[in-house]
């Protein structure tokens, strides 16, 4: 296993990579200038001329390359554009409050899913069931920002119950409308997929012959059935997971949230390339690790599985 | 008997009305303390003054950090700052400013004691600080090239500024290479500001995190992309009109909230105290709701759509650009797009700037005459152009209507829309045919507006985006540039606009308005010409 692991590590770096240098030819063909932008509307060619060399933008295009390179091969992302502040510093600074998010909206979106989609599978075509995929295809077509809005007039502005917007000073309370807004597409197509993969499940022989037993209809769900549909709906988790850590620009904007995800599109307005390049490879890091563990955790969903 | 009760009681009304009045005036007297909670739209991407080149930096800038000079609140004219008076010359190239004295550099930032340790600000103080502009590369160092000394001291070629001399601790004396009679108002532009060399010499590039200056607020705390708190500055050298300390405020909030829905929505519900540019589309309910609340004003700056003059179809087709200019109906556009918050714009300056000609005549909506100009310039049937506009839904929207209205003369108006920096590149290179763009005041001064966006010296990048070129109306900039007699500059200016207004290298659109919506116990804030961000914070005070 620690074998499958260090081989998963290496197979990062050719991905990474390749993203670096994916995003580094975006930038180096898409028009507009950093500097100029700095510069603001009107500027004159010299300092113009003083900003690009201190950026090293004067640079024919493949030092430029080769300079970012050594650079990342040294952990260095740079310096940020727009804010002279160091990239590295800007992401850790705000990757607190992108986990908070994520994490808790993973939480929500995993039980409210999961619970939901079990309990459908087990009643089929029942109220409930009819309900439950209702408020599920609906919440996986509602735009995130409709969500934040409306929860945010119900809950913050007519009922006055919770905060409106902002991060406090870290408190619960100020989490959990965005939690609610990011947390329920993912729940609902946790939702979904839990139903469809129990309904799978709970038709195949082996769960006739152990309600034949005599076993109780709950060991019966959970113990044989679940686990069995479990793995589909582990990586669907997964998948959503690393989605969200690597920023929700939405929630975050609607719920003034200091996150990565306005971070990045901000630097995208700004031409901010070290910005856009660190947040890039902190995205594509989160998703190779996102998976590397979903794939892991297979192993102790299914025994049948085997790491070599 | 009667006629003495009669006395008596005249007396005793006028007593009590001189009661209620005094009562009134405690209630409008300013108090010391709390928090103004302040709206912006994104964190400031820069705390140092040198590097600054948007407003939501300028906002925080300009509670920190101060000027020689300021901008009257009205536009009218120059006041003190950090210097006292000045002189300039006959000639306009020698300016001496005698510095305020007891001025004194913060003593505190973020909770921690500064480098500087509170000392005194001196004439050597502004002379490094100017310096530093070029050191730093400022983006705006160049406002000043016209100060003696200037290229030598880039190109590295002398180790000081020349032409910025320090005749004593308090007298600082400034030598132009030419004469430029904008010169002193170039100084009200708020990346000039005093900075204490300890400081910034002790964060580096990083004094852009921690700006340390002489403003009537310390930072406090900066939490990117939430808040920036800003707290009283003791040592602040303004006193307010009964010599009382200023400020009255013991802490600024500059609050991140993105959304605008949801800010007003905050606003609202008491959440923010002050809501600055406030957005079109709750315009109309928060002027019933908030009435006077709300501040509106002209803005110092000019809505235009450039055509590109250096190549056809709009090259020495000066008919086809006046049929534009004839084909659009403003003040409509601004009704039906903007809630007319923008007045119709009849040439370059905008009310407000000195020099600005209210019987300018300019272009009105004459659908008639421009179908005769189309014809006069080779288009009778109509012509299909590529308009370019940045992305902004207010430029969008704008357009869209423009391009509703030129197609009943048959033009035909393909809008592209892009991304700031790709629009600016493009215009910069005379890559558009016609192109939005809009300008506002950096200093007061018509040369800001005549100069800068149509001089043919300034094609491209330094402002003259259109390719604007005519001897005449150069000759004319050139020489009020140089006028130190303040009418004669003026009605210099006005010449060259009638000339510019004739040639129409813009469709001349609309002149901005600036807005500040603030809650009822918020005392004393009042909306400058200069834009939102310019709104004087050190004699604002909370009565609730």
């Amino acid at each position: 296993m620690f074998a499958y692991i260090l081989r998963r590590l290496l197979y990062t770096i050719p991905v990474i990579w390749g993203v670096v240098t994916v995003v580094f030819i975006l930038m180096a063909v898409v028009p507009g200038d950093p500097a100029r932008i700095m510069m603001g509307q009107r500027g004159d060619p010299e300092t113009l001329e003083r900003i690009r060399s201190d950026l090293g933008l004067d640079l024919p295009i493949h030092r430029q390359y080769l300079r970012f390179m050594q650079e990342i091969i040294k952990g260095d992302l740079g310096t940020s554009y727009r804010t002279n502040q160091e990239v590295s510093e800007a992401l850790i600074e705000r990757f607190p409050a992108t986990f908070k998010l994520a994490f808790w909206a993973m939480i929500f979106a995993s039980v409210t899913g999961v619970a939901a989609g079990m309990l459908s599978a087990v009643k089929q075509y029942s109220l409930f069931d009819y309900s439950a995929m209702f408020i599920a295809i609906a919440g996986v077509s509602a735009p995130v920002f409709w969500v934040g809005l409306i929860l945010l007039f119900i809950f913050a502005y007519t009922l006055n119950i919770v905060p409106g917007v902002g991060y406090g000073d870290g408190q619960l309370i100020y989490l959990l409308l965005p939690v609610i807004t990011l947390g329920v597409r993912p729940a609902a197509l946790i939702a979904r997929l839990t139903r469809s993969c129990m309904l799978e499940v709970l038709n195949q022989d082996y769960i006739r012959t152990a309600r034949a037993k005599g076993l109780a209809e709950k060991t019966v769900i959970i113990k044989h059935a679940f686990k069995n549909a479990l793995i589909p709906v582990v990586t669907i988790i997964g998948t959503q997971l690393s989605a969200l850590l690597s920023g929700a620009v939405l929630t975050e904007t609607i719920f003034a949230w200091p996150g990565i995800g306005r971070l990045a599109v901000e630097a995208l307005v700004a031409r901010d390339f070290p910005m856009i390049r660190g947040t890039v490879i902190f995205m594509a890091l989160i998703f190779l690790v996102a998976n590397l563990v979903v794939d892991l955790s297979y192993g102790f969903i299914d025994p049948r599985v085997r790491y070599s | 008997m009667r006629r003495r009760n009669l006395w008596i009681i005249a007396l005793l009304v006028s007593l009590a009305f001189l009661g209620l009045s005094s009562v009134g005036m405690a209630a409008d007297s300013a108090t010391y303390g709390g928090t103004l909670r302040w709206r912006e739209i994104n964190d400031p991407p820069k705390g140092d003054p040198a590097m600054a080149t948007d407003t939501v930096s300028s906002r925080m800038i300009l509670c920190i950090f101060d000027t020689l000079v300021e901008n009257d609140p009205d536009g009218k004219g120059l006041i003190p700052g950090l210097a006292e008076s000045w002189e300039g010359n006959e000639d306009g190239t020698i300016f001496t400013f005698h510095l305020r004295k007891g001025v004194r550099f913060q003593k505190e930032h973020m909770g921690q004691p500064t480098e500087n340790k509170g000392r005194v600000v001196k004439a050597g103080d502004w002379k490094y600080s100017f310096e530093r502009l070029v050191h730093v590369t400022s983006p705006r160092a160049y406002f000043l090239d016209m100060i003696k000394g200037y290229q030598d001291f880039v190109d590295g070629k002398a180790t000081e500024w020349s032409g910025i001399k320090v005749i004593d601790d308090y007298t600082l004396q400034f030598e132009l290479e030419y004469p430029f009679a904008p010169f002193v108002s170039v100084l009200a532009y708020n990346s000039f500001m005093a900075v204490p060399r300890e400081d910034a010499e002790k964060w580096g590039k990083d004094f852009n995190f921690h700006p340390i200056g002489t403003g009537p607020f310390v930072l406090d705390k900066w939490e990117h992309d939430q808040k920036v708190v800003l707290k009283k500055n003791p040592d602040y050298w303004r006193q307010d009109a009964e010599g009382n300390s200023l400020p009255y405020l013991d802490y600024v909030e500059i609050m991140v909230i993105p959304d605008n829905t949801i800010a007003y929505q905050e606003f609202k519900k008491g959440n923010i105290d002050a809501f600055p540019d406030f957005p079109d589309e709750f315009y109309t309910e928060a002027r019933s709701e908030f009435g006077e609340l709300l501040q509106e004003r002209p803005w110092v700056g000019t809505y235009y759509y450039g055509f590109n003059n250096s190549k056809p179809p709009f090259k020495d087709n000066k008919e086809l650009r006046q049929a534009f200019n004839y084909a659009v109906n403003r003040e409509l556009i601004s009704e039906l797009v903007i809630e007319g918050r923008y007045p119709a714009g009849k040439g370059v300056l905008p009310p407000g700037m000195p020099g600005y000609n209210p019987d300018l005549e300019g272009y009105s909506f004459d659908p008639v005459k421009a179908k005769a100009l189309m014809a006069a310039a080779g288009y009778p049937n109509g012509i299909e152009v590529e308009l370019q506009v940045n992305n902004n839904p207010r430029h969008r929207a704008v357009a869209e209507a423009i391009q509703a209205q030129l197609m009943d003369l048959g033009i035909k108006l393909n809008l592209k829309i892009l991304d700031w920096g790709v629009h600016l590149d493009m215009c910069e290179r005379a890559e558009t045919q016609m192109f939005r763009m809009g300008w506002v005041v950096d200093y007061m001064d018509p040369d800001n507006f005549l100069y800068v966006l149509l001089h043919s010296d300034n094609h491209g990048a330094k402002g003259n985006y259109s390719f604007y070129e005519n001897k005449e109306v150069d000759t004319l900039l050139a020489k009020a540039r140089v006028e130190t007699d303040w009418n004669k500059r003026m009605a210099l200016y006005r010449e060259a606009e009638q000339m510019i207004v004739e040639d129409a290298p813009w469709v001349f659109l609309f002149h901005y308005s600036t807005s500040l919506l603030a809650q009822d116990w918020v005392k004393n804030i009042h909306l400058p010409a200069m834009g939102d961000y310019y709104t004087a914070l050190y004699n604002v005070w909370i009565a609730k």
